[in-house]
């Protein structure tokens, strides 16, 4: 069954644009110029439920948008778009119960609260009943092994700490599909090592699909069943990791591959 | 583990606990408020440094009215000198218990720098997120406040002439509608972010309007063709009503500063719903 499927998908953004110097700026104020921005061009692809995929491409592809319009922040312009048969643009808030999403790069968690006080924070924000959320907090606590620190202000908490205490308030309400952008950002080999093994746990236990970006080609190589390849707002390429090591013979390492593809589609940006 | 399949799932997450629904859909807002309260809590030390600034302006104010009346002690604009430096006390326990960094400034800069995102992907309401962190952050420092104004008034001033304890309760609920009030129309300046690139100059226009008007004067200080015109404006409902509530109560004005009140309340309400659901579709992010 399709947990996510995208037709057409596109979003333009318009920027404003000003000369350099004093002048220019005088000159953007009584002649305001924009500039329209094509970030996501008619995408179209779909995800089954259960699976892990890695949504890459350089900076400035259109991977954070995509992901912003699947989960209701931004209105896509045209296209269709369903997560969970559900319609973003429509139906965000009854999306957000079975969604979850961590942004590396983005704390969701409150810092002068404990990871504690977090996760019920989050219970009550998802409607969970006060006895469910304080078993669902000993479940994620023994498997992200939060045991040592979960009464510890977040502000004291280290950055692998964090991000595992993240992992768990975004599980806290069982969503059926997660979305991790840039997941293992600023960690260290360990830290990313434990992360990831617990993202593989986490999508065997609870059958949880996995919509991930990244620009670390370790999350790709050792999460991903299957990857796509977004640039200038396009899909240049949709392909099983199993497929893409095939094709690319010559003991070529995945992140020289991705970068020969990103060049084969005119940018030279290295993952 | 098992994962509770389909439907079921989202059934169980949404919580049959055989609480009343309206408990279920306010208790969110419930445990944000309660969160914030918490977080507030551990910088008491930090308002109370605010007591400093309260203290001067209040000890200037006296003496300047203490200057003004002189000797004959005759009343101006209907006031004696008690009922107003006590009018004016009140209205800087509102001004400096109920500022808040979250409508006045941090709705904008989520808004400007794209942090919005990562809140209205969350099965809440966002004004009304905003509105219970912003109460969280007044019950704090609010009765703070009250304490340091009840002590410095009795101490510098004396005893207020005619106050009835008895009306403490309506001129409490009068105060908490006013700030409310206050708070969504910062919030809707704070909103018009999602158009505009700041939105900081207007709150300090708006700002300066009410400290102007209403917090350091009482409207009958103005001349009495702009009076009317102040009591159509949030400034009457915001700090002049409760303000005068306190030194000059009477049941017939209370009930007329109550529903101007109630229908400022419904008219924010409105602009607040019709103003976010229209800049929401407009947001931009940078970086996606």
């Amino acid at each position: 069954m399709e947990a996510i499927r995208v037709q057409d998908l596109s979003k333009t953004f318009r920027v404003r644009q000003k000369e350099k110097g004093l002048k220019g700026s005088i000159r953007s104020v009584l002649h305001p110029r924009s500039e329209e921005i094509r970030a996501v061009d008619e995408v179209s692809f779909t995800v089954e439920e259960g699976e892990i995929l890695a949504f890459i491409g350089p900076n400035g592809a259109g991977k954070s948008t995509t992901i912003k319009m699947l989960t209701g922040i931004l209105y896509p312009d045209g296209g269709k778009l369903e997560v969970l048969g559900i319609d973003p643009t429509k139906r965000r808030k009854e999306l957000a119960y079975q969604i979850g999403t961590v942004f590396g790069q983005k704390e969701q968690l409150w810092t002068h609260l404990t990871p504690y006080d977090n996760f019920r924070f989050f219970g009550a924000i998802y409607d969970i009943p006060e006895k469910e959320t304080e078993a669902r907090i000993k479940e994620l606590g023994e498997l992200f092994e939060l045991g040592a620190f979960i009464n510890t202000p977040v502000r004291g908490l280290s950055l692998g700490q964090r991000m595992r205490c993240e992992f768990a308030a975004s599980l806290i309400h069982k969503p059926k599909v997660l979305f991790l952008d840039e997941p293992t950002i600023g960690l260290d080999p360990v830290v990313k090592e434990t992360i990831r093994s617990l993202i593989k746990q986490m999508n065997r236990q609870l059958h949880t699909t996995i919509f991930l970006t990244s620009h670390d080609v370790g999350d790709i190589e050792k999460l991903c069943e299957r990857i796509i390849i977004i640039n200038a707002g396009s899909v240049v390429m949709d392909d099983s990791m199993e497929h893409l090591k095939d094709i690319h013979t010559s003991g070529m390492s995945l992140e020289n591959m991705i970068v020969e593809i990103y060049k084969a589609e005119g940018r030279t940006v290295s993952v | 583990m098992n994962r509770t399949s389909g439907s079921a799932a989202s059934i169980c997450m949404k919580a049959v606990d055989g609480s009343a629904p309206w408990y279920r859909r306010g208790r969110k807002y419930i445990v944000i408020y309660r969160s914030v309260v918490m977080e507030n809590i551990q910088y008491v030390v930090n308002i109370a440094m605010g007591f400093l600034s309260y203290f001067i302006i209040n000890f200037v104010m006296i003496n300047l009215w203490d200057y003004m009346y002189g000797t004959s002690g005759e009343a101006i604009a209907g006031y004696g000198k008690e009922q107003m430096i006590w009018y004016v006390m009140i209205t800087e326990m509102i001004w400096f218990g109920a500022r808040g960094a979250t409508v006045a400034r941090q709705v904008s800069t989520d808004i400007r720098n794209g942090n919005i995102v990562y809140m209205v992907n969350k099965p809440y309401y966002y004004p009304f997120y905003v509105m219970a962190k912003y109460t969280g952050e007044w019950s704090v420092q609010l009765p703070m406040y009250a304490g340091l104004a009840v002590v410095m008034g009795m101490a510098m001033v004396g005893r207020l002439p005619g106050f009835r304890a008895a009306a403490l309760p309506a001129v409490i609920l009068c105060v908490i509608l006013g700030i409310t009030i206050n708070a969504g129309f910062k919030l809707c300046i704070s909103l018009l972010s999602f158009w505009i690139e700041d939105a900081h100059p207007f709150q300090w226009l708006y700002d300066k309007l009410i400290l102007v008007i209403g917090v350091i004067f009482p409207i009958e200080i103005f001349p009495e063709k702009l009076q009317p015109f102040f009591r159509l404006t949030p400034i009457y409902t915001v700090c002049y009503g409760p303000a005068k509530l306190v030194v000059d109560f009477s049941g017939e004005k209370c009930m007329e500063i109550l529903c101007a009140q109630l229908l400022y309340v419904l008219a924010g309400g409105i602009l607040i719903y019709l103003v976010y659901r229209k800049g929401v579709k407009k947001l931009y992010v940078n970086g996606g």
